[in-house]
């Protein structure tokens, strides 16, 4: 298992933990499927994983885990108002192209909505702009700017204010410090590296 | 994040070798889904590979409209021609006969050994022609279950097929849920939209229209040959792409020092040269009849059913499925593809939708490619 993984682990026991046996969840931007893989294996859920790459959408297929290739607002659009118990978006909000649409059209499909996302607040974040004039370059983000996918980087406070202009109600919170395992009690925005949101309507 | 995943190899694979086709006959009379019955039904067929002692690794290949049960192997040790499928089928390839006993018959209505128009009606001693009983691919399906029963197996491993094929195989899988283990449906659709049904029409005017067709009646021997081969060149247009065809042919001329000397409607692009090829060598190994037949059954396909709503027709679908749509396929285009998925993941099923980008139309799912191969091999062996 390489560091990253262990890392993950810990967001998915967050994740788990609001997830009762089950149910039915639909994750946006499932990956490889691990996720969902250890959501079977836990709470017994019907999942089904959406992705655009065609390499992770077949690594969740040899896990077992139902996927779907393709958009993730396209397959929003096919389903019904609380056709799942719950959403996941994990680490995807800041790659979509519409996320105030998308997150939107999540809450109306799942009953409640998971959201996993990177503070772009966090300390060492900060101090690499104002020290160095660069974006933080980890084990998280491990690829200069122009080896990846365009991303719309958003910290704790500015996906709080979100919530509360679209009156989106936030059930729990969970915030992970920078090494991704420890929880963090205090000063989020500044000393989150994770933070995990439960939203409902 | 699992990132020490390799992308799946294609392994080593060894070939099916020389087969032999089958016929499986049931003398009883077979009803069709319209009402019609013929006496006795023959289906012709193949396999490869074993069937174990729990008869639970049979694979049912389903092939398309002008497919048929040859889909691996050679006849013969000089025949250079392989089965339609061959690089799918056979001892570690992706479809492995060394695990899996592979079935693939020619459909009921089919002009490859299997009962058909072309076939002789044994009261009569004459080809049933245009007397053969209007066809469904549900009526092709009961027929392969009455194969499968002869075979002694309860429930596939896998259906798969594409095209009518995957017709067939969501067929299977709505009508029959118990026999069907999993399946695979290629470049396939719920049903046809108003531009499939409108060239498979044009295709059935261009053989009813050859005086040479005379009402189906057209002697032992003979075709309508004009009209079939047009039909051909025009459908063969559809399996294919814009991008691929550009690539394959684009404005290429069939012989540049001859052609001062061509007469107005020669072959003059190599394009024509490759499509009149196409229609003149269906028309030697496919009867006009049957392809009249075989188009209506696809044009009547209706997943959707008499509710109109797949999501009601797909109930009854319990096997977890693959369906595969193919970027370039402008026949059965990815959304016809999706359809059925969505529909599956809203009633609750274990489906999963893949599009493969490949510039190949609607033969795609015909053509060896490496993504192919592991979805097909990932999906076959996935916990």
């Amino acid at each position: 298992m390489n560091p990253g993984s262990k890392k993950r682990h810990v967001d998915f026991q967050v994740i788990a933990q609001w997830v009762k046996p089950g149910d039915r969840v639909l994750d946006l931007g499932c990956g490889r499927g691990v996720l969902l893989e250890y959501l079977q294996q836990t709470k017994s859920v019907y999942a089904v994983g959406v992705d655009v790459e065609f390499e992770k959408v077949l690594s969740c297929i040899k896990r077992g885990v139902i996927a779907y290739h393709g958009d993730v607002k396209t397959i929003l659009s096919r389903f019904d108002a609380d056709s799942f118990d719950r959403v996941i978006f994990s680490r995807s909000v800041d790659l979509l192209d519409e996320p105030d649409h998308i997150l939107n059209e999540g809450l109306r499909v799942g009953k409640r909505v998971t959201v996993g996302f990177v503070n772009h607040g966090f300390w060492k974040n900060r101090v690499n702009y104002l020290l160095r004039g660069r974006h933080s370059l980890n084990e998280v983000y491990p690829k200069k700017w122009y080896e990846t996918h365009p991303t719309n980087p958003f910290s704790i406070h500015e996906f709080d204010s979100f919530c509360e202009a679209r009156a989106i109600t936030v059930k729990d919170r969970a915030y992970l410090q920078g090494d991704w395992r420890q929880t963090c009690k205090s000063w989020p925005n500044l000393r989150a590296g994770y933070a995990i949101y439960d939203l409902a309507k | 994040m699992n990132d020490s995943e390799q992308p799946m190899q294609i392994s080593e694979a060894g070939e099916v070798g020389i087969v032999e086709y089958q016929d499986f006959v049931s003398a009883q009379p077979f009803q069709f889904e319209s009402g019609g019955t013929i006496p006795e039904l023959t289906l012709r067929y193949e396999t490869y590979g074993h069937l174990n002692a729990a008869k639970d690794n049979a694979v049912l290949i389903c092939h398309a409209l002008t497919g048929n049960h040859h889909a691996a192997g050679v006849y013969s040790m000089d025949e250079r021609k392989q089965g339609w499928w061959n690089f799918m089928i056979g001892p570690g390839k992706p479809i492995d006969t060394s695990k899996y006993f592979v079935i693939c018959s020619n459909v009921l209505g089919g002009c490859s050994g299997s009962t058909g128009p072309e076939s002789t009606h044994p009261g009569t001693g004459k080809r049933y022609n245009q007397d053969f009983p209007k066809l469904t691919v549900g009526d092709m399906v009961k027929a392969q279950v009455l194969l499968i029963d002869h075979l002694g197996i309860d429930q596939l491993h896998c259906v798969i097929g594409g095209s009518m094929g995957g017709m067939q195989t969501m067929q299977w899988a709505t009508a029959f849920p118990d026999r069907v283990g999993s399946y695979i449906a290629l470049a396939c659709c719920a049903r046809h939209h108003a531009q499939a049904i409108a060239f498979n029409d044009t295709g059935r005017q261009a053989i009813i229209s050859d005086p040479a067709w005379m009402q189906g009646d057209y002697p032992d021997g003979e075709q309508p040959a004009q009209g079939l081969s047009v039909a051909r060149m025009m459908a063969h247009i559809t399996y294919l792409s814009e991008a691929g065809m550009e690539a394959r042919f684009g404005r290429k001329r069939r012989n540049q020092e001859a052609h001062e000397h061509f007469e107005n409607f020669d072959v003059e692009f190599e394009v024509e040269s490759y499509l009149r090829y196409q229609g003149q060598a269906f028309v030697s190994r496919f009867d006009a009849n049957t392809y009249l037949c075989l188009t209506k059954a696809l044009d009547r396909f209706d997943l959707y059913g008499e509710s109109g709503a797949l999501d009601e027709t797909l109930q009854s679908v319990t096997a977890p499925g693959l369906v595969v749509g193919f970027t370039s396929d402008w026949l059965y285009p990815p959304q016809g593809n999706r359809d059925l998925v969505e529909a599956l993941l809203r009633l609750g099923k274990d489906a999963s939708y893949v599009e493969l980008e490949m510039d190949a139309g609607h033969d795609s799912f015909l053509l060896c490619s490496p993504k192919l191969d592991a979805l097909i091999r990932c999906f076959l062996a996935r916990k």
